[in-house]
């Protein structure tokens, strides 16, 4: 049993540390807050130089053959960085396509989002936000060439740079998950404007969308444990990068009651915010625990991954709540400015709070694991 | 990273299981005798000190293998063993700090509780300040004399000796001030009251000391130099029963779960109610991340990290959890939930373990949950160690820092 970091993971995560801090410090983030795309090409393609693209995929199609632990590590550093990227959702329909695609769907997606040519999300949402894969309405009408596609999808992260979505709709013999590609007649991305510019979400209407019969991705009406497996990894993928900002927030925290004094001594050692940041730390570490534990069960196809991806992103959803709010509370007035870099990262913890599925609805699908469905 | 257990650990699991398949007792053991031979049978089959180095009876095992034993023992409720504070801080205390012939003569009867052994650290004066104690220790030529009131004695009314700490020197700074010494418990000079807590059973007891003598040969290391030793006893746990605390929460959790469907409210079962199952769903959640940081720690244990402050962490982590969990189980099973006997609907079980017997009741879990943050250093405490220790943050300003 060895709950450490192999000396290669801790290599990963000191690159991506350096890789940040000098390509997306706190000026860059706010420059593509400010950018109607609102994240960087060449931001991008430097990660795809970097292995960190094909990071999960097989080495057959480019890639580093590696896991979620990795990818994990990744989101983590993205989050202390508060990175506006489509990493998360890009590497989420990469895992669907390298899982469940047949041999042109691999050839045709996975070099190219490997290399950093192609960006992907994924349509989990209608407008009604329920993620349980039952309530999707989106419909798919067979057609002489394959599919029509109609409906609404609601919050899709980063459609509006995407070249695949990924979109689960109703077809006549059930769910099935579609690969869609971003030029298709009929997809209008709407992008919208939220509390985190650093995460854009894009409403996707589809008028009729034509998919060919050969953009089914897995089993025609058995996409279930697919769009399940995506929810797993969305869960534990958004609880690594919500860990990386309440870190960031705890950091800031501390550094800002060491030095920031009133009442003529450094507030840190008032015991009102010593307390406050010793709780901090306690959610942190757990949120550490959870997100590893999550990302290393779902690798080893561990018998309780997908309790274990509920478990975190339930946690670290309340966990990364708590500690960004508080590292605000602990900075005063400054933290309510807009200068100061802290609602960078309290406002990401916030965004991916609600992605992939948020704290209640993970405890309800930790009770069905426990105790069946509620009747 | 690889959280599965090791081959060896699983086959190493897997002895412990069948061993107590074959020995564990029919009925727990009821007298002293019972209780001390079911103690010499686990230290006999080399499930007890373990964790001791072999020159002194222990095996040198590992912190995982410590709390895999643990385990196994809260998977089939199996009694504790009745030394406990011996085994896991009176013994290593003399390891580290003991001279030869202390270890030769108390290391053996520890380990096979001939000798039982209690802590006389806390006073009614000297509580999360401990290092205020002011028992006293004077040096009378050939022996020391201790005059003082000790409380919260685990295991007083039983134990044959206690590892004591009492002032030696009241000029100095408090820390510097205090020695460490094995007290015979049995003797005139010291009585022992049992004290009664909220559970309204007796764990603890008030100890007094009356010109109480200690032979010069049972002082622990140098004169005054017990707040250091007692710093490190602290830290001798390292996790040995991390996973048998979650094993046990478990275990109370999937009982919750079983009432929950039997008990009702708006004409269904409460475990179709949608709130009570997002409760649930929380707990369990905040339960399942204690068992992934029990395995984080005992992994660093395992690879020889001491974990020093960070295990306040953890202190403070599981303690307030389980206040938490039983308040929330009380909740849900309402009055059911204070009740310990008499007659209750059919189909309802309301113990918090498999077993039977005093103390299996929620009501009895419940209270016990409110100790949890406040001995072996309250939460406020915990506090203090991780914005000191691990956080950096400055010192609060205490007034007895200048003088320590």
């Amino acid at each position: 049993m060895d709950f450490s970091f192999s000396a290669d993971q801790q290599l990963l995560r000191q690159a991506a540390r350096g890789f940040l801090e000098q390509r997306c410090p706190a000026a860059a983030v706010r420059a593509l807050w400010d950018d109607p795309r609102g994240e960087s090409e060449t931001l991008w393609k430097d990660m795809a130089q970097l292995g960190w693209l094909g990071l999960a995929l097989p080495e057959a199609v480019g890639g580093s053959g590696l896991g979620m632990v990795e990818t994990a590590i990744l989101l983590e550093e993205m989050g202390r960085a508060a990175c506006p990227s489509p990493y998360l959702p890009t590497v989420l329909a990469a895992w669907a396509i390298a899982e469940a695609g047949d041999p042109a769907q691999r050839r045709r997606w996975l070099p190219a989002l490997a290399a950093g040519e192609a960006r992907a999300t994924v349509a989990l949402l209608d407008g009604h936000l329920d993620w349980d894969p039952a309530s999707i309405a989106t419909r798919a009408e067979p057609t002489a060439g394959g599919f029509a596609l109609s409906g609404a999808k609601a919050c899709v992260p980063w459609a509006h740079v995407a070249d695949l979505v990924l979109v689960p709709a109703r077809a006549p013999r059930g769910l099935t998950l579609f690969l869609v590609e971003a030029s298709s007649p009929g997809l209008s991305p709407g992008p919208l404007t939220a509390l985190d510019r650093g995460t854009r979400w894009v409403s996707l209407a589809l008028e009729g969308v034509p998919v060919a019969a050969g953009a089914v991705l897995g089993p025609p009406g058995g996409a279930g444990p697919l769009v399940a497996g995506l929810l797993q990894r969305g869960a534990v993928g958004a609880a690594a990068e919500m860990l990386g900002a309440a870190r960031r927030c705890l950091e800031m925290a501390v550094d800002y009651a060491r030095v920031r004094e009133q009442f003529g001594q450094p507030i840190g050692s008032f015991q009102a915010v010593r307390h406050r940041c010793a709780e901090m730390l306690v959610e942190v570490e757990n949120a550490h625990a959870a997100v590893y534990y999550a990302a290393w069960a779902l690798d080893a196809r561990a018998p309780d991954a997908a309790l274990a991806a509920s478990v975190a992103k339930a946690y670290v959803s309340e966990a990364a709540r708590k500690v960004c709010g508080d590292a605000l509370q602990v900075h005063g007035g400054i933290g309510f400015t807009w200068e100061y870099d802290l609602h960078l990262h309290f406002k990401r913890a916030k965004a991916l709070e609600a992605m992939y599925g948020d704290a209640d609805v993970h405890r309800e699908l930790i009770v069905r694991h426990l105790a069946g469905p509620e009747p | 990273m690889d959280l599965r257990e090791s081959p060896a650990d699983r086959a190493f699991r897997d002895g412990v299981r069948r061993w107590l398949e074959a020995n564990l007792p029919a009925r727990p053991p009821a007298t002293l005798e019972e209780r001390r031979a079911w103690h010499r049978k686990l230290y006999q089959a080399g499930y007890l000190g373990m964790g001791w180095p072999v020159e002194y009876g222990g095996r040198s095992a590992t912190p995982l293998q410590q709390a895999i034993v643990a385990d196994e023992m809260a998977r089939v409720n199996a009694p504790p063993p009745i030394n406990p504070l011996g085994i896991a801080i009176v013994g290593p205390t003399i390891i580290v700090h003991g001279t030869e012939a202390q270890k030769r003569r108390y290391l053996p009867k520890i380990l096979t509780a001939e000798e039982l052994w209690c802590q006389l650290y806390s006073e009614p004066n000297a509580g999360s300040d401990l290092a205020s104690l002011r028992a006293r220790a004077e040096d009378r030529g050939d022996h020391f004399e201790v005059t003082g009131q000790k409380i919260w004695t685990s295991g007083g009314t039983i134990a044959d000796r206690g590892l004591l700490l009492a002032r030696t020197d009241p000029a100095a700074p408090k820390h510097r001030g205090i020695s460490c010494f094995l007290l015979s418990m049995r003797q005139p000079g010291v009585e022992v009251r049992p004290l009664r807590q909220i559970t309204g059973s007796e764990e603890f007891s008030e100890v007094f000391m009356t010109a109480a003598r200690v032979e010069k040969s049972d002082l622990v290391g140098r004169l005054n130099q017990g707040w250091e030793i007692a710093q490190t006893t602290l830290s001798y746990e390292r996790g040995a029963g991390s996973l048998a605390r979650v094993t046990r929460y478990a275990s109370a959790f999937h009982r919750l779960l079983a009432a929950a469907r039997v008990l009702r409210r708006h004409g269904r079962p409460l475990l179709e109610d949608p709130l009570v199952r997002a409760r649930l769903g929380r707990i369990y959640a905040e339960l399942e991340v204690q068992r992934y940081a029990a395995l984080r720690v005992l992994s660093a244990l395992d690879r020889g990290e001491a974990p020093g402050a960070a295990s306040s962490v953890t202190k403070l982590s599981y303690s307030e959890f389980e206040k938490r969990f039983l308040e929330l189980a009380l909740e849900i099973l309402g009055p059911w939930g204070q009740v310990s006997a008499g007659p209750l609907p059919p189909g309802l079980d309301l113990r918090v373990t498999a077993s039977s017997g005093h103390g299996d009741d929620w009501a009895y879990a419940f209270l016990w949950s409110r100790a949890g943050t406040i001995y072996a250093g309250s939460s406020e405490i915990q506090k203090n160690v991780i914005a000191d220790r691990v956080l950096g943050l400055p010192r609060d300003a205490r007034a007895d820092r200048a003088r320590a």
